[in-house]
């Protein structure tokens, strides 16, 4: 067909579906995902785990065994391309609400006001985050106790299942590393160019600023830096092979600069290939929800 | 719910500089769900000198979801529909971000229309004739341009009856007159030198 001669017939069949049909489209496949688990689960004993990987890898399994050695339970988020944000929502809150410690709270606060200095400094408009940053700043108030605003662990859970509430906040946090990458952006480039062909800006745009964008290792060094939070990752995957040497499970601690590094982060998330969950310490206070009666094992957590 | 404050912020914001942007958002009585935007054409392309206008519709869960913008004013690009004005932009869709704004995402838009990107078309035969055969391109878009981006849009088909009493036939006059990008007097001397 010579298109030219077909101008007075232009699009037909040959046009695309529009914008909007697709993002309908991507939305009902979000939706099923959504119906499937909370924004971030009740606390289950790590032994759940094992059940999910009976028949699968011996590798994993191996991992398993040694992760029980130090941590006793996990609370997972939803898989909706969030879930580094919001199980590092939850477990710092959740932290805070255990020890009360206030002058990290207010620590915390100021960190926040150099990362809304830094996000003006960028030319970014304020309305676009101030809301998302006050949202925040609540629930980093509420955690405190012995204030008519104070929440109890039964009230953060619920705060951290609302949509609106931990979607403000993943929001905030996104804005946050964006604008630290920004910032710093000699010190990123390299990482970033290392895994694409983006610039530091195209790369804050398309895979740090829209929601349901995944994280990585640039994500949580620029978020743990700017709120000055050390963070944890333990790795639960496939590397390390049985026949080789013993089997060993794979962390690395992000601590923010300047700071002890032999600090022990009170965040720590368990990775599996593309997915954040929270994971707890052995003897960590805190309730476990039994799930089954075989997990009655519960006790020495 | 729709975040109103937001976007009454986002409406201070845009009408702070209209003049400089180039872009402006006029909204309905009472509505704030559903507005026009206008985009200035883009100096140096075939769309310069145009008006464009954008329907726009906030879905209730704005910002966290793009607002759905698609083309009033009929456009001949290869991002964008021929037929219904629909475009074909990333940011309208998974690479939106409550970062953006209204004003920005017309940013885009305008940037579009100085930058088409023909091999992610919304319109396959814009895409194509912009790849295969670019002068005609540039002269239908020109030509779509003057007939329905510009104020007095009408004024083409009155050139067009011009030619036609002049004694060229109606075909020939409309093809110049698309060469021509809807210059009256290019496409006589066209004609007539031709």
């Amino acid at each position: 067909m010579n298109v030219t001669e077909n101008v007075t017939e232009p699009g037909g069949e040959q046009d695309r579906p529009r914008d909007d049909e697709i993002q309908a489209f991507h939305n009902r496949i979000r939706a099923a995902d959504a119906d499937k688990l909370e924004l971030v689960g009740d606390k289950e004993p790590l032994s759940v785990l094992e059940e999910e990987y009976k028949a699968g890898s011996p590798v994993f399994l191996a991992k398993l065994l040694i992760l029980k050695q130090s941590y006793g339970a996990i609370r997972r988020a939803r898989g909706d391309g969030n879930c580094f944000f919001r199980s590092f929502m939850f477990s710092y809150l959740e932290h805070l609400l255990v020890i009360q410690d206030e002058a990290e709270v207010a620590r915390m606060e100021k960190a926040i006001e150099i990362c809304k200095k830094t996000l003006i400094d960028l030319g970014q408009a304020e309305f676009t985050f101030e809301d998302y940053l006050a949202i925040f700043v609540e629930q980093l108030h509420g955690v405190i106790q012995g204030k008519e605003t104070s929440t109890s662990l039964e009230t953060l859970v619920e705060r951290c299942r609302d949509q609106y509430v931990s979607n403000c906040v993943v929001m905030f946090f996104r804005f946050v590393t964006s604008g630290e990458i920004r910032r710093r952006s000699e010190f990123f480039e390299p990482f970033i160019q290392g895994m694409s062909n983006m610039s530091v800006v195209q790369f804050c745009r398309s895979c740090v600023e829209p929601m349901g964008e995944e994280s990585d290792h640039v994500h949580i060094i620029a978020l743990s830096d700017a709120l000055g939070v050390p963070v944890r990752v333990v790795y639960l995957d496939q590397s390390g092979d049985m026949n080789d040497k013993p089997v060993t499970v794979n962390k690395h601690d992000f601590i923010p600069e300047g700071m002890n590094t032999a600090v022990d982060p009170d965040v720590i998330l368990l990775y599996r290939p593309g997915h954040y969950d929270i994971l707890y310490r052995r003897g960590n206070s805190g309730n476990v929800k039994h799930t089954s009666l075989e997990e009655s094992n519960v006790e020495h957590f | 719910m729709l975040d109103v404050s937001r976007v009454q912020k986002e409406l201070v914001e845009i009408k702070r500089d209209e003049k400089l942007s180039g872009v402006s958002i006029e909204i309905s009585e009472g509505d704030l769900t559903r507005m026009r935007g206008t985009i200035g054409g883009p100096h140096g392309t075939p769309y310069e000198g145009g008006v464009f206008i954008v329907d726009i519709q906030l879905p209730s869960a704005y910002p966290f979801e793009p607002p759905k913008m698609q083309f009033v004013t009929k456009v001949w690009h290869p991002n964008i529909s021929s037929q219904n004005g629909a475009i074909c932009l990333d940011i309208l869709k998974d690479q939106w971000s409550p970062a953006l704004t209204l004003k920005t995402a017309l940013l885009s838009l305008q940037a579009l229309l100085s930058t088409p990107e023909p091999d992610d078309p919304q319109d396959a035969v814009v895409a194509q004739q912009y790849l295969r055969d670019y002068a005609t391109f540039m002269g239908t878009a020109r030509y779509w341009t003057e007939s329905f981006a510009k104020r007095g849009a009408l004024g083409i088909k009155e050139k067009l009856v011009k030619l036609v009493e002049m004694g060229f036939s109606e075909d020939t006059a409309r093809v110049a007159l698309e060469n021509c990008g809807g210059d009256e007097n290019a496409a006589l001397e066209k004609l007539c030198g031709g």
